[in-house]
């Protein structure tokens, strides 16, 4: 069964060839990542085949390597195939396929399109080895590996502030959250001393309670930074800086997802302390109802998408807190379908509109009419109506409240989907109706809208595996409840009907400043984004610049200034060195040199040719010598 | 008062002297010749006034100064020729303007 580790090593193949050729040689061999995605989805197949029909949490296929020694006890990196992995391989290479493939079309003669490719093959790599991953420790190098591609894509257009600055804000946000999950494998390997996931859910019980505590709330905080859950949800919106297709996948369909993935392994973790899933319960429910109010208020598409993807991933929070991991699964799943097809969707629909405002769109229907349908469907999934995925899975998260009697969060969860179900219907009247604002619309390419009818046909046959989903997890799958069934669906109408009473109704270009000078700071809030970001500014970054802004005044001031006086004191001995060089030292030399000459230029003028001048000469040198013999011998 | 030996040799030195101020002095190669005939002059004097003084028995001295007369002749030709051919080449015979030795 070791072939299943082909599954993450086909991309990660590709990543590495992609990795050391030239930008001309990879827009040539863009085909690579391609074609090793869809070799990892041929192999999740047969490897979902292996693990059908499930019903048991047992892992069929079990490997390991030892990574390091610590403290005498072995680190082991391990991998397993259970049906959780087996779902989560086929809902990321699904995912990641249809996004590559809409890639070829969607970042068509893109500068860096090959390095583009390259990060995406990363990512997947390393989405794919986190859901394969049985160690928290090969989970953790993952959770890394993909907060780092998604840095990278994020800020793929680094040549713009924005992207740059919104890519930075990610990585730095999430870094927050992985200093939980850093606490929490610290404290499981302290009192467990493995990282497997086996060893850890199976001595949870024997745990003390704040080591219990600590290790829960890390591995929460850390899905919170994650899967941008209220307070951290700030980075998500931004995030949208980077390349549509790209914010599918990793913003919407899988990275996000991961923190609940995590928390929905570790949920035993989490639940031996009853506080903690209070508060993932309260998390999820804030998150779900403010992401669905911020995502009413936005204008641009993606930002609709991205506060409704931090609203879904509330919802799954919430499913989480009230302690059913296989139900928030099954949502993270059909969102992963729906919200990528809808991000997609928002691609088409921007190269399109050649903006992404939604008050300068309008009639696209009559122009595109594939992407209006498969649109539509991913819309409709996400405000969850019958018989759409984003209906089934919703609907157990409410039936799952009800029955655990969390009467008052099963109220909010409902009031959140009435909202979803309003901006829902705001963002596709918007869109597609209405008169139209831009010339020469036309439908995209096909390479776009194929991907994208796949995830649609997903979408809307999905829901009905919705008790198999279930039993294969080891749960126990059912039927939607007749009566629960009736109230989503009345609030998922109710929020529609509202939505078309504000933007459908008039075929006109829609004004709400009326009912925003109604709602005056309500309003006004939301569209600030309700603060969190001036508060994490205030609070955090300006401080944190002050110090850094202290620190180098400090640095400039005390320690270069040392610096600088040893610098300065050397340049000074040397510049006297230098002056003994030149004027000693030299001196000496040219002083011999000359004198040299001007020897040679006094003897040279007694070489003037003149015979009789020599002849003197010899006659004055006869005289001296006659005269020095006679006095020598005293005549 | 009788001419002695002394006589002959302070001829000889005038001779001798003014040959050698001439040939350092005299800026026309012909001058300068004629003052180094005059240096051999004082040779011959010299000799001859030796032999007649010193040795009047024997006439080694006056034959060797017949050979001095010959050669210094023979030297007087050639020097004059040598001067005559300087002077087609370079259109002057004056000495200090022949310094092609100059280094």
């Amino acid at each position: 069964m070791d072939w299943i580790l082909a599954i993450p090593a086909l991309p990660t193949l590709s990543f590495a060839l992609l990795l050391v050729m030239s930008r001309q040689v990879r827009m040539r061999m863009l085909w690579l990542p391609v074609a090793s995605i869809f070799g990892s989805l041929i192999l999740s197949i047969v490897a979902f085949a292996q693990v059908w029909p499930g019903g048991s949490e047992e892992a069929i296929w079990h490997a390991g390597w030892e990574f390091a020694e610590l403290a005498g006890k072995p680190v082991d990196l391990s991998v397993a195939l259970d049906p959780v992995a087996a779902v989560m391989l086929l809902v990321v290479t699904i995912v990641g396929a249809a996004v590559q493939v809409y890639s070829l079309g969607y970042m068509h003669r893109e500068e860096r399109e090959g390095w583009y490719f390259a990060v995406l093959s990363l990512f997947t790599a390393a989405m794919l080895m986190l859901v394969l991953s049985d160690s928290l420790l090969l989970t953790f190098m993952m959770w890394e590996m993909m907060g780092l591609c998604s840095y990278l894509l994020i800020g793929f257009w680094f040549e713009n502030e924005g992207p740059r600055k919104a890519s930075q804000k990610a990585f730095l946000t999430t870094r927050v959250g992985d200093l939980g999950f850093l606490i929490a494998l610290f404290a499981i390997w302290g009192v467990v001393g493995s990282f497997s996931y086996e060893e850890v859910l199976h001595t949870v019980g024997d745990w003390p309670a704040a080591v219990a505590a600590v290790a829960g709330f890390g591995l929460l905080w850390a899905a919170m930074g994650k899967s941008a859950q209220v307070p951290l949800q700030v980075w998500l919106p931004d995030a949208m800086a980077g390349p549509t297709p790209a914010s599918a996948l990793i913003h919407a369909a899988t990275m996000v997802a991961a923190g609940v993935y995590v928390v929905a392994r570790m949920l035993p973790v989490l639940m031996v302390t009853p506080w903690i899933m209070q508060t993932t319960l309260v998390v999820g429910l804030t998150t779900a109802l403010l992401g669905g109010l911020l995502a009413a208020v936005q204008h641009d598409v993606k930002k609709v998408l991205a506060y409704s993807t931090i609203s879904q991933l509330g919802l799954m929070f919430v499913a989480l807190g009230a302690a059913n991991a296989e139900v928030a699964l099954f949502h993270l799943t059909t969102h992963a379908f729906f919200k990528s097809l809808l991000f997609l969707g928002a691609g088409v629909i921007i190269h399109a509109a050649h903006t992404q405002d939604m008050r300068f769109m309008g009639g696209l229907r009559r122009h595109m009419p594939i992407t209006t349908v498969t649109f539509t469907i991913g819309s409709l999934a996400l405000a969850a109506v019958f018989p759409l995925s984003g209906f089934f899975s919703k609907d157990e998260i409410v039936a799952t409240l009800l029955h655990e009697h969390h009467y008052v969060s099963a109220g909010v969860v409902l009031l959140a989907s009435l909202v979803t179900a309003f901006y829902v219907a705001r963002m596709l009247f918007r869109v597609f109706t209405g008169p139209e604002q831009t010339k020469h619309l036309s439908e995209g390419h096909m390479s776009m809208l194929a991907p994208m009818s796949v995830l649609a046909f997903i979408t809307l046959v999905l829901g009905f595996a919705s008790p198999t989903f279930a039993n294969f997890l080891g749960g126990h799958g059912v039927w939607p409840d007749p009566f629960v069934a009736a109230i989503s669906m009345t609030s998922a109408g109710a929020g529609l009907a509202l939505g078309w009473w504000f933007y459908g109704r008039r075929s006109a270009v829609v004004n709400t400043a009326i009912w925003k000078r109604r709602l005056g700071y309500a309003y006004d809030a939301l569209a600030q984004k309700l603060y969190f970001d001036a508060v994490y500014d205030h609070v955090f970054i300006r401080p944190f610049m002050l110090g850094a802004t202290l620190l180098a005044v400090f640095d400039m001031r005390r320690l270069d200034g040392f610096v600088n006086l040893v610098a300065a004191t050397w340049v000074r001995i040397c510049t006297i060195s230098w002056r003994v060089d030149v004027t000693a030292i030299d001196g000496v030399v040219n002083g011999v040199a000359s004198a040299a000459k001007g020897t040679g230029s006094w003897m040279r003028g007694l070489q003037n040719g003149v015979i009789q001048r020599y002849q003197r000469l010899v006659l004055g040198a006869v005289i001296v010598l006659v005269l020095v013999v006679f006095m020598v011998k005293g005549v | 008062m009788r001419v002695g030996l002394e006589a002959f040799l302070l001829l000889s030195a005038v001779l001798f002297s003014i040959g050698v101020y001439g040939a350092v002095s005299k800026r026309s190669a012909v001058q300068v010749i004629m003052s180094l005939e005059l240096i051999s002059i004082a040779v011959m004097v010299n000799m001859v006034a030796f032999a007649r003084f010193v040795t009047p028995d024997r006439g080694t001295g006056w034959a060797f100064t017949l050979f001095a007369m010959v050669v210094s002749a023979a030297e007087v030709g050639v020097g004059l020729a040598l001067v005559l051919a300087i002077y087609r080449r370079r259109h002057t015979a004056e000495l200090p303007e022949l310094d092609e030795l100059k280094g």
